[in-house]
């Protein structure tokens, strides 16, 4: 078993060996299609997680006619915090809601010189908690809020919730179908550079075939041959889009997504990073093994 | 050795058979002239035996196996047993000739220190061991043919089958690779040896089968 192994490692280290330019431009063309999902991976990875940072912002706010009296405060707050949905719940008396409306006016805040905190309303801001940010979670603890005639008005964002939620829908939707052609594209740019390298050796491929080997020695080799280009060309990908990540997309990303400091813009996780290199790994086994049925013919 | 009973080969539906209801013996440790003009089915029946091909309708034996009915994963395991030489020698160019003698060797998972004693035998016995680290294309045309022979040899075939081995040597040199085949034959190896040099024939008398249009036209021992 052992002494299989080893002559195994041989034969893929003579191939390699072999025909090195044919062996780099496998490896390069992993790597090339690789660096391009890396790419396509960190926009919408980060454009997700700006999104996730964004829908933090999702709130419901209820506005009360008048302030209430403590007790029945209390009695709301236990109810609202007791809904699935609901993270937090914070009170907003008149005198906070006049508060940070003048501190938003800034330098115009005199245009509120002869008014009392009365004229805003106090409110209740609830937060959602994760996974229930969103438009129908939102309007679901609105819908339960309505029962109660203490409370006048509602306030989520809506129109902005829905164009939310859709661009959320269009990133995900778009990002499964780009992904899958981009996949698809590296898989037969890919195989078809292994086909190159196999008809290179087709004679070899051929006389192996006349001398007794089995399917499984033939191919064995080339499998493992094209794991290795697509390792490789996997961690070069990584290298390479790192450098360029580094280099420019960092800041374009951040301009873009309007993020201030880059240090909210990420590279792939090295979880991430590890599946690149998996990736990378299917496709020249896959790519191999796609190329290696019309070689191989006992 | 080697039995066929009413084989027929064609390439195409509607092309004419390269064999027509083919029937013919070969027994053990025969050695044996498969002769006739271009597309006359030699190669074709050889490619029949060594499975390459598979026949549209009979039956082929070898050594008592039917393999008409063989499945795919036994075929290398009757090639195993059979030496094939090639008109063009079908050598790796990127090994040496030691590396090319210790494939088939390599594929049957033999020992390493098996591997290089028999392939130094075998190439001394072809009269190559010393150039054992050389390429094919530092060889002369018979010397890379006799490192084919060597090849074929290395795994002491119960069959041997030779497709125009010496269609591209001159005289002289057909002459020593045909006794690598005399030699392998009294070694007990059944050889059948597609040519069409008849003064190869003359020289070496043995049974001769000829073919014209896929079909037996004669078979007889001068």
């Amino acid at each position: 078993m052992f002494d299989r192994i080893v002559y195994l490692c041989r034969r893929v280290l003579r191939n390699l060996k072999g025909s090195p330019i044919l062996c780099s431009a496998a490896i390069g063309t992993v790597a090339v299609a690789l660096t391009i999902l890396v790419f396509f991976a960190l926009i919408v990875l980060n454009v997700q997680k700006m999104a996730a940072h964004w829908s933090k912002e999702i709130q419901v706010v209820a506005y009360l006619d008048n302030d209430p009296p403590g007790a029945r405060l209390d009695d709301w707050r236990k109810l609202i915090k007791g809904m699935p949905e609901v993270g937090q719940v914070r009170y907003v008396d008149q005198d906070e809601a006049f508060r940070r409306f003048r501190a938003r006016l800034g330098s115009d805040s005199d245009l509120l010189e002869g008014f009392g905190v009365e004229i805003l309303p106090a409110s209740l801001e609830i937060t959602l908690k994760e996974g229930h940010r969103s438009q129908m979670a939102a309007e679901a603890v609105v819908g339960r809020l309505r029962q109660n005639p203490d409370f006048s008005e509602f306030s989520y964002g809506q129109d902005w919730l829905e164009r939310f939620e859709s661009f959320l829908g269009m990133l995900r939707f778009g990002g499964a179908i780009l992904g899958s052609f981009l996949l698809f594209a590296a898989l037969f740019i890919v195989a078809n550079t292994i086909k190159l390298t196999l008809y290179a050796r087709r004679d070899e491929l051929e006389i192996m075939a006349l001398v007794g080997a089995t399917p499984f020695y033939i191919k064995t080799p080339f499998l493992l041959e094209g794991a290795l280009h697509g390792a490789l060309g996997g961690l070069l990908a990584l290298i390479g889009s790192f450098a360029v990540f580094q280099l420019f997309l960092q800041r374009g990303l951040s301009s873009l997504l309007l993020v201030s400091g880059n240090e909210q813009i990420a590279f792939l996780s090295w979880q991430q990073q590890l599946f690149v290199i998996v990736v990378g790994i299917l496709l020249g086994i896959i790519g191999s093994a796609l190329s290696l049925r019309k070689f191989v013919r006992i | 050795m080697i039995q066929l009973y009413n084989v027929c080969k064609s390439y195409q539906k509607d092309s004419s058979a390269a064999l027509d209801n083919l029937s013919l013996k070969v027994p053990k440790g025969d050695f044996v002239y498969i002769t006739g003009p271009s597309g006359a089915g030699k190669s074709t029946l050889l490619k029949l035996l060594y499975c390459a091909e598979k026949p549209n309708r009979g039956q082929i034996l070898v050594n008592g196996q039917n393999i008409t009915r063989m499945g795919s994963s036994h075929i290398p395991h009757l090639r195993r047993r059979t030496g094939i030489v090639f008109q063009d020698f079908k050598l790796l160019e990127s090994r040496t000739i030691f590396e090319n003698v210790a494939f088939p060797l390599e594929v049957q998972g033999k020992k390493r220190y098996e591997i290089s004693n028999k392939v130094y035998q075998v190439l001394k016995h072809v009269g190559l061991h010393g150039k054992l680290h050389q390429y094919p294309l530092q060889l002369s045309g018979g010397e890379q043919q006799r490192v084919a022979v060597a090849r074929a040899l290395v795994i002491d075939p119960l069959i041997l089958l030779a497709d125009e081995p010496t269609g591209n040597l001159d005289f002289e040199v057909t002459l020593g690779i045909v006794d690598l085949f005399k030699g392998a034959n009294a070694r007990g190896t059944t050889v059948l040896l597609a040519t069409h040099n008849r003064e190869l024939i003359r020289r070496f008398p043995r049974r001769v089968i000829a073919l014209e249009n896929g079909q037996l036209v004669d078979d007889y021992t001068p």
